[in-house]
C-alpha cells in the first residue's frame, strides 16, 4: 500500500467511524449562531454518546430479538457503507468493493432494520415515523439512484473511485448534467440526513417527526448506537457530495487536504437552509423529491444530449 | 452417467411417487419419493447448466415429439427441482392422506413432470401440448382442494385468460415452425414484419403466463386459493417458465430484435414491477399480497429481459449477456424466496387458521424456525443486502444503467426511467414486507389462536429452512451461479469468475466480503450492547397508555403511501357516523384500494363482450331457414371475391 493509499484509507476509517459525530453538532453549533443563540458546542454528540453509552438499556417487554437486534445491525451496515465511500482518488478497495449501487442497498438495509423494530414495540409513534420514513425512502432512492447514475455516466463506472476522479476539476460547473445531478444530490442529503425541509432534528412532535419516532423507546447504549449511525449517514452523504457532485481537485493529496474544509462549508449550508426554510408539511416531502428525481433525469438526458 | 440419465431418473421417480401417493398406505412415501425425485431433477439441470452441454434431441421445426436437454433448459429444471423437493417435503405433513389429499397430492406430481416436459419439449407439438398441461393441471388442483363458488368462478376467469391470452403463445410458436425457426436464429430476418409478429405473440401469450401487466389480472386469484405447496409451484416455477419461453423465442430464435421492442419489454416490465409493488402494499392478506408480488418479481426479471434486448440491438453483447444473466439470477432468487414465503404463509395458515395480516402478530416467538426463515425471505424479496434479493436487483441495475450508456436519447431515457422505476420498486417492497414482519411476525399477538400457536412439524420446518439456506448462500456467493449464467446467452460471453459478481464497469459487489464484515460487526456490536438491562418495562410510548384495540393495521402503515399516491391510486372510504341527541352513537369505517386494471380495463372490455354476445344472440333464430340462407350469403361472398381476385 503505498503512502497515498494509506493516508485515504486512514481518512476514510477515522473520519467515517470516529469523526462522524461532529458533523451534526457542527450543523447544531452553527444553526444556533445564525438564530442568535450560544448554543451547544460541536462536540455535544460525543457527550451525549458518553452518556448514553454509560447508561443501562431498556428491553420493552415482549420484545424480542429483532428489536434488540435492530441498532447493532443498523450500525453495522453503515460502517460497511463507512468501508465502502472512499474520500479520495486514490482510496483502495477494504474489501468489500466501492461500488455506488451497493451503497444505496446498505442504506436501506439500515431503514429496514429500525422500521421492523418498531413493529415490536406496538408503540405508534415509532411505527408513524417509520411508515413515513419508509414512503419517503421510495423517492428517496429513485432520486439517489438516478443522481448517481449521471455521475457513472460522466465517470464511465459506478465504481465510486472512478467517480471521484471521473467527475473532478470544475466539471461540475461546467457540466449542465453533473450539474443536475448535484441538485438531485443536494436533495437527497437533506432527506437522508433528516434536516429541514424534510425532517426536523430538533423535535419530538408527532405531527413532525420522522427518524425520531422509531428510536423512541430505545435508550442507554441502543440509543447510542441508533444516533451514531444518524451521524455516520452524515459523513457518507456529505463526503459524496463533497468529492463527486462538487468541483474538486484532481490530486488525491489535495483532495484530502480540502476535504475538512469542504465539509465544514457543507455543514454551514444545511445550518443556513436550517435556519432559512421552513420545515414543510410531511406529504408534500415526498413530492420534493419526485421533483428531484425527475431534475436527475434531466441530468441523464442531458449527458444523452451531450454525448450523442 | 450423464445428467440426461440423472434427470430421466428424476422424472421416473416423480411419476412413481405420484402413483404411490394415490393410495392411503404408501401416501407419505409417494410425496417423499416425489421429493427425491426432484432433487434428482435439480441435480442434472444443475449439471447440464454448470457443462452447458445439450444431450438428447436439439430443437425442431418438424411436428414430430422429441426431447433434449442443454444449459437453459438446466437452469430451469434446477429451479423446479429445487422448489419441488422443498414443496414436497413440506407437502408430507401439510396434506392429510384423506380422499381430497391424495388427489392433489398424485396431481403435483403431474403438475410437475408437465413443467419438466415444457423445458425439455424440443419440438412444436411436445412444447405446446406440455404448455397447455401446464396451465390445466393447477386449475385442476385448486378445484380438487376447495369445490366453493369462489373456487370455481377463479378457475374459470384464470382458464379463461390464460388461454384467450394463450392465443399469442400458439401464433408464436406456429409461425416460428412455419418458419422453420426454432432453434436456427438465422432463418428470420432482423426486422422483418414476420418477427415482430411472433414476438409480439409471444409477449401476449407467454406475458399472460408470466403474469406481465396488463395481463397479470388471473394471478392474485389464483395462486392465493391453492394449496401452500402448489401455490409455491405456481409463483416459484410456473410462470418462470413462460420466462422461459420467452428467453428461447425473444433472445434465442429470433436474432437480434429492433430496439423499440426492447424498450416495449422494457415498459412492460416497469409497469408491472412498480404496479405490481404498490398493490401488493394495500392487501390484507397474506396469500394475496404474496401473488402481487409475484407479479412485481416477473416485472424485474422482465426489465432485465428488456434491457437484453436493447443492449443486444445497440451491439453492446458483453453487456447484454449480463442483463440476461441479471434475469436469469432474478429468476433463481424470486423462486427461491417466493415459495419459501408461500410455504411459510401455508405453516402459519395450518397453524392458526386466516392469514387476515390485521389479526396475527408475535407468530416469530410461537415458530421461531418458520417465522425465522419467513423473515429471511422476508429481507431477501425486499432486496436488501446481504441476501440474494439484493445481488440480482444489483445487476439488473447495472444493466438498466448501460442503456443510457451504449443507447441513443431516446432508449437512454427508457433505461433511466426503468433505472428510477426499480429503485422505487426495492424501496416500496421494503415497506411492504417491513409491514408484512411486522404484522405476522412481531409484536403482540392479535387474537387468541394466534397466541397458541403450534411451531409446524419437522418435515414442513425442513421444507422452509432448506430454502432460506439456499437465499443466504446465492446472496453471500451469487457468483457460484452467475459465471454459468452468463454463459447461456446465445453470443459468446464470460465473466470473470469470483464468489462475488466482478462486473467490468462496476465498483465491484463483492457480496462475500459485505456479508463477512457486516456479521461481524453486528456481532461485535450486539456483544458491545451487553445485557445492561435495567428492568424490562412496558412500552413506553411517551407515556401514553398503549391499547391493544389501537394497535396499527396494515392499512394504518401504508396510509402515508395512499396520500402520496391517491391522485393515481384513487382509494375509495366511506365514513358513516351514526347521531343520536346529539352523541355520537356509532362511527362505521369502511377503506379499499380497488384495483384499477380490473375495473377501469377488464370490467369495460367484459361488458363491451356481453354487449356483443347480445347482438351476436339476434342471429341465431334457431329456424333452419336462416342458416340456410347464411350458407348462400357465405358461398356468394366467397364467390364474389374469387371472381375479384381479392382471395389471390
Amino acid at each position: 500500500m503505498s503512502g497515498r493509499e494509506a493516508a485515504a484509507t486512514a481518512v476514510q476509517l477515522v473520519g467515517g467511524l470516529a469523526l462522524a459525530p461532529f458533523l451534526p453538532g457542527l450543523v447544531q453549533h452553527w444553526k444556533a449562531r445564525l438564530q442568535g443563540r450560544r448554543g451547544p458546542t460541536p462536540l455535544q454528540p460525543y457527550r451525549e454518546l458518553r452518556r448514553l453509552w454509560r447508561k443501562s438499556s431498556v428491553d420493552v417487554e415482549g420484545a424480542g430479538i429483532v428489536y434488540r437486534l435492530a441498532p447493532a445491525l443498523t450500525a453495522g451496515s453503515v460502517a460497511v457503507a463507512v468501508l465502502l465511500v472512499p474520500v479520495a482518488a486514490g482510496s483502495p478497495d477494504l474489501g468489500v468493493g466501492r461500488d455506488a449501487l451497493v451503497l444505496a442497498g446498505l442504506l436501506a438495509l439500515a431503514r429496514f432494520a429500525v422500521a421492523a423494530a418498531s413493529w415490536e414495540v406496538a408503540n405508534g409513534f415509532a411505527l408513524m415515523g417509520a411508515s413515513r420514513d419508509l414512503t419517503i425512502a421510495v423517492f428517496v432512492e429513485a432520486a439517489l439512484v438516478l443522481a448517481l447514475a449521471v455521475a457513472a455516466l460522466v465517470s464511465g463506472s459506478t465504481d465510486l473511485v472512478a467517480m471521484v476522479a471521473g467527475t473532478s476539476g470544475t466539471q461540475a460547473w461546467t457540466d449542465p448534467a453533473l450539474a443536475l445531478g448535484a441538485v438531485a444530490f443536494a436533495l437527497v442529503v437533506v432527506a437522508e440526513t433528516g434536516r429541514q425541509p424534510v425532517d426536523n432534528p430538533d423535535t419530538h412532535l408527532e405531527l413532525t417527526m420522522i427518524h425520531e419516532g422509531p428510536l423512541l423507546e430505545y435508550a442507554g447504549r441502543d440509543l447510542a448506537l441508533l444516533h451514531w449511525a444518524a451521524a455516520v449517514r452524515h459523513w457518507l452523504v456529505l463526503v459524496l457530495a463533497a468529492q463527486v457532485f462538487l468541483p474538486h481537485p484532481t490530486d488525491p493529496w489535495v483532495q484530502l487536504a480540502l476535504l475538512p474544509v469542504v465539509l465544514a462549508v457543507l455543514c454551514a449550508g444545511l445550518a443556513l437552509t436550517e435556519t432559512l426554510v421552513a420545515k414543510m408539511r410531511i406529504l408534500l416531502a415526498p413530492r420534493l423529491l419526485a421533483v428531484a428525481a425527475l431534475v436527475a433525469l434531466l441530468g441523464v438526458v442531458a449527458w444523452l444530449v451531450e454525448t450523442g | 452417467m450423464s445428467f440426461a440419465v440423472v434427470v430421466s431418473l428424476g422424472a421416473a421417480a416423480v411419476a412413481a411417487g405420484g402413483l404411490l401417493a394415490v393410495a392411503r398406505r404408501s401416501f407419505t412415501l409417494g410425496l417423499t419419493t416425489q421429493g427425491m425425485g426432484c432433487a434428482l431433477l435439480a441435480g442434472g439441470g444443475l449439471w447440464a447448466l454448470v457443462t452447458d452441454e445439450a444431450a438428447g434431441a436439439s430443437f425442431t421445426s418438424a411436428f414430430d415429439p422429441r426431447v433434449g436437454i442443454d444449459g437453459l433448459s438446466g437452469l430451469f429444471l434446477g429451479v423446479l427441482g429445487a422448489v419441488g423437493a422443498a414443496a414436497l417435503v413440506f407437502a408430507t405433513r401439510y396434506l392429510q392422506p384423506s380422499g381430497r389429499g391424495r388427489a392433489i397430492g398424485a396431481l403435483t406430481a403431474v403438475f410437475v413432470l408437465v413443467q419438466a416436459l415444457v423445458l425439455v419439449a424440443r419440438d412444436p407439438l411436445t412444447f405446446l401440448v406440455a404448455w397447455e398441461a401446464m396451465t390445466l393441471v393447477p386449475a385442476a388442483v385448486i378445484l380438487v382442494a376447495r369445490a366453493d363458488e369462489l373456487a370455481r368462478r377463479t378457475v374459470f376467469f384464470y382458464v379463461a385468460l390464460t388461454h384467450l391470452a394463450g392465443a399469442g403463445t400458439w401464433v408464436a410458436i406456429l409461425l416460428l415452425a412455419r418458419e422453420g425457426a426454432i432453434g436456427d436464429p438465422s432463418v428470420i430476418a432482423s426486422g422483418s414484419g414476420v418477427q415482430i409478429a411472433i414476438a409480439l405473440a409471444a409477449l401476449v401469450g407467454m406475458g399472460a403466463k408470466a403474469g406481465l401487466m396488463p395481463l397479470h389480472v388471473w394471478l392474485p386469484l389464483a395462486h392465493p386459493i391453492a394449496p401452500a405447496h402448489v401455490s409455491a409451484l405456481m409463483s416459484g416455477v410456473m410462470i418462470k417458465i413462460a420466462i422461459y419461453g420467452l428467453i428461447r423465442v425473444l433472445v434465442e430464435w429470433l436474432g437480434v430484435l429492433p430496439e423499440w421492442l426492447g424498450v416495449l419489454v422494457l415498459g412492460l416490465g416497469a409497469l408491472s414491477s412498480v404496479a405490481g409493488v404498490v398493490y401488493a402494499l394495500f392487501q390484507h392478506e397474506l396469500k394475496r399480497l404474496l401473488a402481487f408480488h409475484s407479479i412485481e418479481n416477473i416485472g424485474i426479471i422482465v426489465l432485465g429481459l428488456g434491457a437484453c434486448l436493447v443492449l443486444r440491438a445497440r451491439g453492446a453483447d458483453a453487456w447484454a449477456a449480463f442483463a440476461l444473466a441479471a434475469a436469469l439470477l432474478h429468476t433463481v432468487n424470486h423462486a427461491l424466496f417466493k415459495a419459501l414465503l408461500f410455504l411459510g404463509a401455508g405453516s402459519f395458515e395450518k397453524a392458526v387458521g386466516s392469514l387476515e395480516l390485521d389479526r396475527l402478530g408475535g407468530l416469530i416467538r410461537r415458530m421461531p424456525w418458520t417465522g425465522g426463515a419467513f423473515l429471511v425471505g422476508a429481507v431477501a424479496i425486499a432486496g436488501l443486502p446481504p441476501l440474494n434479493g439484493f445481488a440480482s436487483e444489483w445487476t439488473t441495475l447495472q444493466s438498466l444503467l448501460r442503456l443510457p450508456a451504449y443507447g441513443g436519447v431516446a432508449d437512454g431515457t427508457a433505461g433511466a426511467l426503468a433505472l428510477a422505476a426499480l429503485a422505487a420498486t426495492a424501496a416500496l417492497a421494503a415497506l411492504c414486507f417491513v409491514k408484512v414482519v411486522g404484522l405476522v411476525l412481531l409484536g403482540p399477538a392479535r387474537r387468541d389462536a394466534v397466541a397458541h400457536a403450534q411451531e409446524a412439524p419437522v418435515p414442513m420446518r425442513a421444507g422452509i429452512v432448506a430454502l432460506a439456506g439456499a437465499c443466504v448462500l446465492l446472496g453471500v456467493a451469487p457468483g457460484l451461479l452467475f459465471g454459468s449464467l452468463v454463459g447461456l446467452a446465445p453470443w459468446a460471453s464470460a465473466v470473470p469468475t469470483s464468489i462475488g459478481l466482478d462486473l467490468p464497469g462496476t465498483g465491484l459487489f463483492r457480496s462475500g466480503g459485505i456479508a463477512l464484515v457486516l456479521v461481524a460487526l453486528v456481532a461485535a456490536l450486539y456483544v458491545l450492547r451487553g445485557r445492561r438491562v435495567a428492568a424490562p418495562a412496558p412500552t413506553w410510548a411517551c407515556g401514553q397508555l398503549v391499547e391493544r384495540r389501537l394497535d396499527w393495521t396494515s392499512a394504518g402503515f401504508t396510509k402515508a403511501l395512499r396520500l402520496v399516491l391517491e391522485d393515481v391510486l384513487r382509494p375509495e372510504r366511506e365514513i358513516d357516523v351514526r347521531v343520536e341527541g346529539g352523541v355520537v352513537q356509532e362511527v362505521a369505517y369502511e377503506g379499499r384500494v380497488p384495483h384499477l386494471f380490473e375495473e377501469r380495463l377488464y370490467r369495460p372490455l367484459t361488458a363491451l363482450a356481453m354487449e356483443g354476445a347480445h347482438h351476436a344472440r339476434r342471429m341465431q333464430s334457431g329456424r333452419l331457414g336462416t342458416y340456410v340462407g347464411y350458407l348462400l350469403a357465405l358461398v356468394l361472398v366467397v364467390l364474389t371475391a374469387a371472381k375479384l381476385g381479392v382471395l389471390g
